[in-house]
């Protein structure tokens, strides 16, 4: 499941080099739309830039998780949006009901997700492993529900947010541009997180038998690994890690009950598109959709500009370019840009 | 069923038990809305007619998910598809009524084989996460406004009922070529002609394959039947026949709601199908009723008397708990998709008249 980033990177360089001159010119079309739009709005461009790398972060951090769970234990855990929105309420409670400081909340928040994550493994999933695929779903499903239900019994339906520390309350000068400190610090926190997961799982032994479990679990099992153990562990992970992408999400924008299913929705167009099973795909794929989300406006207004034409400019995109982006990838390479063969098909 | 059937001394060709499917229907049409609109339910008639609907609507969702082992959750698209095509068709382009419902059945069966050919095969988690994404793209779509055409968040209310519906205190006549009828009895008629058209293709060798194809994907291939392509057929089926509800359901809630194209609106119809039990014909059935009853119901039910109103002794407060009637309702639900995740109410009803039927039986011998 997992490749290494020299792996992936020598891949990619790979189909660089064998694509079709069909590809390389749309491949060179893509850039020349994008600098044009950098040229002519540079300060927006970098704007929209960094916007879509913070959203593409956040997306990577929950996709990590749902592709993990979903790649060990073939479970598309519907409820991560869920623990991701419980990251973002935990947070809330931290800093604006208890008054303690956000770097409190950022190590206390994830932790907690995670412990209800474990409950979720234990009391439900750990019984439909065995089961088809679609009663995963399902069971998930319903207790995403129950999620929000509760969050909005405890903390009512309407949108929160905190305060963020004064120290990232600033802003830093980009040259071209002013950007939020809060979401420089977003970028590495994210970047972090998916690199310390990155090295669990293939530098150290813990890492080693739970691929091990994804390839094979039975003869894994035969080995003397304890595998229901690390499913529970890759579990905590996975909820720890949608717990801080949901810390960080509540910080910058504030949260509201309909986070769970949206982004859940979300981080699984991210691993469609970056192919089931693979690790490195989530992670690009999270910033690509991003990156495309962001930039689609950018390169749409500058090329009004540009042209003349206002109708180019089709307002309300934002929401849809995930889907486009997902059906594209579909229709040109079903299995995702680094999907594995066979895998859930 | 069948000790029931050997005590009441049904046997298999009897023609009540070979139709009693048709027959159930047509009892389910006569006495749903007396029941419904009785005192100690809803008390109000309205409801029966809604539920009608919602059961064609959940019925076509199973011919999907309980025949041929398709989870979609993004059902509630074509619903709205139904629901927008004709609301644009009566309103915009002063269409007939049943010209749009045409269209808008056409509509949303060209947009189901087209997603259809996109994302069948995909394998059932795909299939399942790929119809949400779909249905959410159409959301975006749909508030974005395009052409002025869809009324973005607000919807369609404005002309969008047909000349022949007459609406007075909140009840619809149907008044069409002098003649006047409830609006109920129309639903009821649509209603029985689209079940029976859904039982006559879950019986016929297309049904059948159907479910070879549900119950073992590979041995069907390997028998040569082009497994994709029945997936294919059955979904686009299913979405030409959740088009037929919305059409119905634009007259009934006078106009198209953007609400129709929410999430919330096809994660209900799973909900409500896995309730019901996707195993049987009247699965989804049950499920409508105990779901929209339990909704009515609970949500206008506030004080619990005890033992009874008239000799109230104790009275308890619920209303600020059952606002979150979903909880115990997702709790319900995760827990019969861990127990039995096919047979639901319905399976429970039927297993438990079995026993007792079994039981009868034993001690009448």
């Amino acid at each position: 499941m997992p490749r290494t980033v020299s792996q992936g990177l020598a891949e990619v360089r790979a189909r660089v080099a064998g694509l079709s001159p069909g590809w390389l010119a749309a491949g060179l079309a893509l850039v020349v739309v994008l600098a044009v739009a950098l040229v002519t709005k540079p300060g927006l461009f970098v704007d929209n830039a960094i916007g879509g790398l913070v959203y593409g972060m956040i997306l990577v951090m929950v996709a990590l998780g749902l592709s993990l769970i979903l790649g060990l234990m073939g479970v598309v855990n519907f409820a991560h949006g869920a623990l991701f929105m419980l990251g973002a309420y935990f947070a809330w409670q931290v800093v604006a009901a208890m008054g303690l400081p956000f770097w409190a909340a950022l190590a206390v928040a994830p932790v907690a997700v995670g412990l209800v994550g474990v409950l979720v493994e234990v009391t439900v999933l750990r019984n439909i492993y065995d089961e088809e695929p679609t009663i995963g779903l399902l069971a998930t499903f319903g207790l995403t529900m129950m999620l929000e239900e509760v969050v909005r019994g405890v903390w009512g339906a309407a949108p929160k947010s905190f305060e963020l520390p004064a120290v990232l309350a600033t802003n830093t000068s980009l040259g071209v541009t002013q950007v939020g400190t809060f979401r420089l610090f977003m970028v590495g926190v994210s970047a972090l997180s998916i690199l310390l997961v990155y090295l669990l799982i293939t530098r150290t032994d813990f890492g080693l038998t739970v691929r091990a479990g994804v390839q094979d679990s039975e003869m894994t099992a035969f080995l003397g690994v304890d595998l229901p153990l690390r499913f529970t562990a890759m579990f905590f992970l996975g909820a720890v890690i949608a717990g801080v992408g949901g810390v960080l999400r509540g910080a910058e924008v504030g949260m509201g009950p309909g986070m769970a299913e949206k982004f859940v929705i979300l981080a699984f167009v991210v691993v469609v598109v970056g192919g089931a099973g693979s690790l490195f795909g989530s992670v690009a794929a999270g910033i690509l959709i991003g990156e495309a989300q962001y930039l689609s406006t950018v390169v749409l207004t500058a090329w009004a500009d540009v042209t003349g034409v206002q109708a180019i400019n089709v307002g309300g995109l934002e929401g849809l370019v995930p889907y486009l982006v997902m059906l594209v990838v579909l229709l040109v390479r079903p299995r995702g840009l680094f999907g594995e063969e066979g895998f859930l098909e | 069923m069948s000790d029931l059937r050997t005590l009441l001394g049904v046997g298999e060709d009897h023609p009540l038990y070979r139709y009693r499917i048709p027959v159930g229907l047509l009892v389910l049409v006569v006495g749903l809305r007396p029941v419904v609109a009785h005192e100690w339910f809803a008390g109000y008639g309205q409801l029966a007619t809604s539920m009608l609907i919602w059961m064609v609507f959940v019925a076509s969702f199973n011919l999907l998910f309980g025949y041929t082992g398709l989870l979609s959750f993004g059902h509630a698209m074509f619903l709205g598809i139904g629901m927008y095509v004709v609301a644009i068709g009566v309103s915009v382009f002063a269409l007939p009524w049943l010209v749009a419902a045409v269209a808008g059945v056409l509509v949303a069966g060209t947009v189901g084989y087209a997603i259809g050919r996109i994302i069948a095969g995909k394998g059932e988690i795909y299939f399942a996460m790929l119809t949400l994404a779909f249905a959410q793209a159409a959301y975006f779509v749909v508030n974005a406004d395009p052409y002025g055409l869809t009324g973005g968040s607000s919807g369609l209310t404005q002309g969008t009922l047909p000349t022949w519906i007459e609406t007075y205190r909140g009840q619809k006549r149907v008044v069409l070529a002098g003649m006047q009828g409830e609006w109920y009895w129309l639903v009821a008629l649509v209603f029985l002609v689209t079940m029976l058209a859904l039982w006559q293709v879950v019986r016929s060798p297309f049904g059948r394959t159907l479910m070879a194809v549900r119950d073992n994907r590979q041995l069907a291939k390997s028998i040569g039947i082009d497994t994709d392509r029945y997936q294919t057929a059955a979904f686009t089926l299913s979405t030409m026949f959740a088009a037929v509800a919305g059409a119905l359901m634009e007259i009934n809630s006078q106009g198209a709601s953007l609400e129709t194209f929410a999430i919330n609106t096809s994660g209900d119809t799973v909900l409500m199908a896995v309730l019901g039990g996707v195993n049987y014909f009247f699965g989804p059935i049950t499920g409508v009723f105990v779901w929209l009853f339990a909704e009515d119901y609970l949500t206008s039910f506030e004080t619990l008397h005890l033992p009874l109103a008239e000799f109230s002794t104790v009275s308890v407060d619920l209303s600020g708990l059952l606002n979150y009637w979903a909880f115990a309702l997702g709790a319900l639900f995760v827990l019969v998709v861990l127990v039995s995740p096919k047979d639901g109410i319905w399976g429970f009803v039927r297993g438990l008249t079995e026993r007792v039927a079994a039981r009868l039986r034993e001690v009448t011998r």
